[in-house]
């Protein structure tokens, strides 16, 4: 396991490094820098000139690169040319939130994706089975950006049960943290909830058709252990895949819902800093999301070997 | 008997008064007291208010810094830490008197080796220091005097050093050593500066030893006699424009720096918020290449002026919110020019432009309207003129950007021919900031024009009013004659509030001063 282990790690430095230059070449072929949101919309030139000086934009693109990277040799991810602070600590002060809300929504897409798809699986062609994936279908086409607007005048204006926007962190009020999180986390969570109750249902169905299956309902075996124990423990592999891509798409997926819902999260950090080509938070950022697919990705690999004996073996 | 009739008329106009008096609206007396937030769009890029001339920014420091001179409610130059101001016949000398114990939000009072310090490092970092390149020394002859001396006649000088844009703030001596974005937030203004939580809020609280301008007689513009009432204001950064106005709706936040039009359609049936329409707020425009492709051709150029129908743009960029004004001032303030050009406005006539077209020789070379996606009303105005002109046989290439990129293609000489914008502070603010940007070596049509830099610098340096507003309205002839850019009209927003917040007005940034709850 230490094995797979500092072996994934081996092969993400290359990814990392690969992930970053690109996204300076690509910050490189596209016009524009940070003078523009500093200057407003009809700055002149010369004030336009003058502000990307004192930034230091007048550089060429691969000198600024040379420097972060050497930076980065000191464990200095630099300044945010716009936020008047460093680069780390304007990201860790929004990784928890984001942390927290595709935490949340990940529980939400667990829970429901995989219980709904189950009960679709167990209750094949009947009505329930029929909306409950009628429902998952809904789910995985609507857009989340809609879905959060929608949410907030149903459940926010109309309702009053939840704010419109804002989040409070768990450590400053669990209920705040709940009431702030809730809708958020719903619209992020709907589109993997439906992708993960159709591979649920789908996996499972293969599953209940196969001989140990039956053997165990002919042995008398409680129906929760028939499906607890054997069933969904036996599609535990397609589904960790399914929910290692879904983790990727949810932290993602947070940046639009983020801005919907005025969350102080990671994604709108680094979509603002793309936007307003705030350099160093893109760099930073990129390296930050990349560090965390690279560790979902090790986590999924450790999983496999934790559900399957045969992975266990192989490593 | 006649006692009888006495106490009946008595009783009578008893029950009228109380009548009378429980049907009247109750006075709103000011009260002290309560929090306030306002939401806007974006958060500030810096709160270093010398730096940005960013709306997001301004919105916030202007409750917390305060210049030498500011504007009025509609643009004129009134004194804010200035008592008054005199200038040298030569217009090279300039004194300032400085009102006295005017407090820093540190305790400190406001000296003129503060406003010395102040507009030094404005010259050096501000984001306007060329207003200040004219500047050879600054005396301190006493504490409360100020004296600017410049090596070029400026009569303009007040007028400049008065702009909002990225308004030259007075801060602490021993803070303006500092650089960028890198000073503690301390002004005179009536509310101080508590905290910043990066994409979600800046907190501000009232500044109890504020010393408001008593000369005079309330609020006036940025400046006036202000009185914050409020214990804390809150400006939260939203993006999305719906959760905004959901926001408000339930009373999350109180006010909003900007309401879309479709929301405020929505939202005049709710009797807990009120709408404010501003307008104008800003000029919708087009600018045009005058160095590059067909748009070199002033007969093209005149061409594309006839094929747009201003009043259908201006209908779906602004969602009908608009007016149509042809003038690079507007109506009723100083330099407004009459009829000036207007002749030349709103053509709408795809023959005439045809015609043109024609003259020009254009052989339908690719036109190419690189607009944004930031602001609606540059992309819709885009799309609609972009078919306007196709109608009349232009090949429009539309090409659609993000704000930063659009930044940089039109600040090159070639690869664009037109552009839209919506400028709003600097027609505001007077003639000078208007007309820079059609001069100088960085000037958007790309290319000189000789008249134009006459007659601007006939505007900056000419003493008497009647010949720098004559100089103006030639510079607005030519402008329009030359179709370096075409004016499509006036835009407005909306403001909106809670209906319990009192007394607000709208203006170019949502005031948290004379205003309180009901």
């Amino acid at each position: 396991m230490a094995n797979l282990i500092l072996r994934r790690l081996a092969s993400a430095l290359p990814v990392l490094l690969l992930v970053s230059l690109i996204s300076f070449v690509l910050i490189w072929l596209v016009p524009g820098d940070a003078a523009a949101e500093l200057a407003g919309p009809s700055a002149s030139a010369e004030e336009l000139a003058h502000i990307r000086a004192d930034l230091g934009l007048d550089q060429p693109v691969w000198i600024q690169a040379l420097h972060w990277y050497r930076n980065l040799l000191h464990g200095d991810l630099g300044q945010s040319l716009l936020l008047g602070r460093s680069v780390a600590a304007a990201i860790l002060e929004r990784l928890p939130v984001t942390l927290s809300l595709t935490g949340f929504a990940l529980v939400i897409t667990l829970l429901f994706g995989i219980g709904s798809g189950t009960i679709a699986a167990l209750k094949r062609n009947s009505w329930i089975d029929q909306a409950v994936m009628m429902t998952a279908l809904v789910g995985l086409s609507l857009p989340d950006f809609w879905l959060g607007l929608v949410a907030i005048y149903v459940f926010s204006v109309a309702l009053g049960w939840f704010p419109t926007g804002g989040f409070v962190a768990f450590g400053d009020s669990p209920l705040g943290w709940l009431q702030t999180t809730t809708l958020p986390a719903v619209a992020l969570a709907l589109t993997q909830t439906g992708l993960l109750a159709r591979m649920t249902r789908s996996s499972l169905l293969e599953v209940l058709g196969q001989d140990y299956i039956r053997t165990a309902w002919a042995k008398g075996l409680p129906g929760r252990i028939v499906i607890l124990k054997h069933a969904l423990l036996n599609i535990a592999v397609p589904v960790l895949t399914v929910l290692g891509i879904s983790i990727g798409i949810l932290f993602s997926g947070a940046v639009v819902i983020e801005s919907v819902f005025a969350i102080p999260g990671v994604g709108r950090l680094i979509i603002d800093a793309v936007l307003r080509r705030d350099l160093p938070v893109i760099q930073g950022g990129v390296l930050i999301v990349g560090v965390f697919m690279v560790a979902v990705n090790i986590a999924v690999d450790l999983l496999y070997a934790a559900f399957d004996p045969r992975v266990r073996h192989e490593h | 008997m006649k006692r009888k009739i006495g106490c009946r008329w008595f009783g009578i106009a008893s029950v009228g008064a109380v009548a009378i008096l429980a049907t009247s609206p109750p006075a709103s007396a000011q009260q002290r007291g309560g929090d306030i937030t306002v939401a806007q769009q974006a958060q500030p890029p810096s709160l270093d208010a010398m730096t940005t001339f960013a709306q997001a920014a301004r919105n916030i420091t202007m409750h917390v810094f305060e210049t030498l001179y500011t504007r009025g409610e509609t643009g004129a130059v009134i004194p804010e830490l200035a008592l008054d101001s005199s200038a040298s016949p030569d217009q090279k000398t300039f004194t300032f008197h400085l009102r006295k114990g005017v407090k820093f939000h540190n305790g400190k009072e406001m000296t003129g080796a503060d406003v010395k310090a102040s507009l030094e490092r404005y010259a050096e970092i501000g984001a306007s220091a060329q207003l200040l390149a004219p500047v050879s020394g600054i005396d301190l002859p006493d504490p409360y005097t100020v004296v600017v001396h410049l090596n070029q006649p400026v009569p303009g000088f007040v007028d400049e050093i008065s702009t909002p844009r990225a308004p030259m703030v007075i801060i602490p001596a021993e803070e303006a050593g500092k650089g960028p974005n890198k000073i503690a937030l301390i002004g005179t203004g009536p509310y101080q500066f508590v905290d910043y939580k990066p994409d979600s809020y800046v907190k501000l609280k009232r500044f109890d030893d504020y010393v408001p301008n008593a000369r005079f007689q309330g609020p006036d513009g940025f400046g006036g006699k202000k009185t914050p009432y409020f214990d804390t204001v809150t400006f939260r950064f939203m993006p999305e424009s719906g959760a905004r106005a959901a926001a408000l709706q339930t009373g999350e936040v109180q006010a909003l720096e900007q309401l879309a039009v479709t929301d405020a359609d929505r939202l005049k049936a709710d009797p807990n918020v009120k709408l404010y329409e501003m307008m104008p707020w800003a000029f919708q425009v087009f600018f045009l290449n005058a160095n590059d492709g067909p748009t070199k051709n002033l007969k093209f150029r005149q061409a594309v002026n006839a094929a747009l129908g201003n009043e259908e743009i201006m209908t779906i960029a602004t969602d009908g919110l608009f007016r149509l004004t042809h003038g690079w001032q507007h109506p009723g303030t100083e330099y407004f020019a009459g009829d000036v050009g207007k002749d030349k406005y709103n053509l709408n006539n795809p023959e005439l432009a045809k015609q043109l077209l024609k003259e020009a020789g254009y052989k339908g070379e690719p036109f190419t309207l690189v607009t944004d996606n930031s602001f609606k009303n540059d992309n819709d105005a885009s799309v609609v003129a972009s078919q306007q002109l196709q109608a009349v046989g232009i090949n429009v290439k539309l090409q659609v950007a993000d704000w930063p990129t659009t930044i940089a293609t039109r600040q090159k000489p070639t690869g664009w021919n037109m552009f839209p914008i919506f400028i709003g502070i600097e027609p505001w603010e007077g003639p000078y900031s208007t007309t820079t940007f059609f001069t100088g070596k960085e000037n958007w049509q790309q290319h000189p024009d000789e008249e134009l830099e006459a007659d601007a610098a006939k505007l900056n340096s000419s003493p008497a009013l009647d010949d720098r507003k004559a100089a103006f309205a030639a510079f607005q002839k030519r402008l329009i004659d030359q179709v370096y850019a075409i004016k499509l009209g006036d835009l407005g927003i909306y403001q909106a509030a809670r209906a319990n917040v009192a007394n607000y007005k709208p203006f170019r940034i949502p005031r948290m001063w004379d205003v309180w709850y009901k």
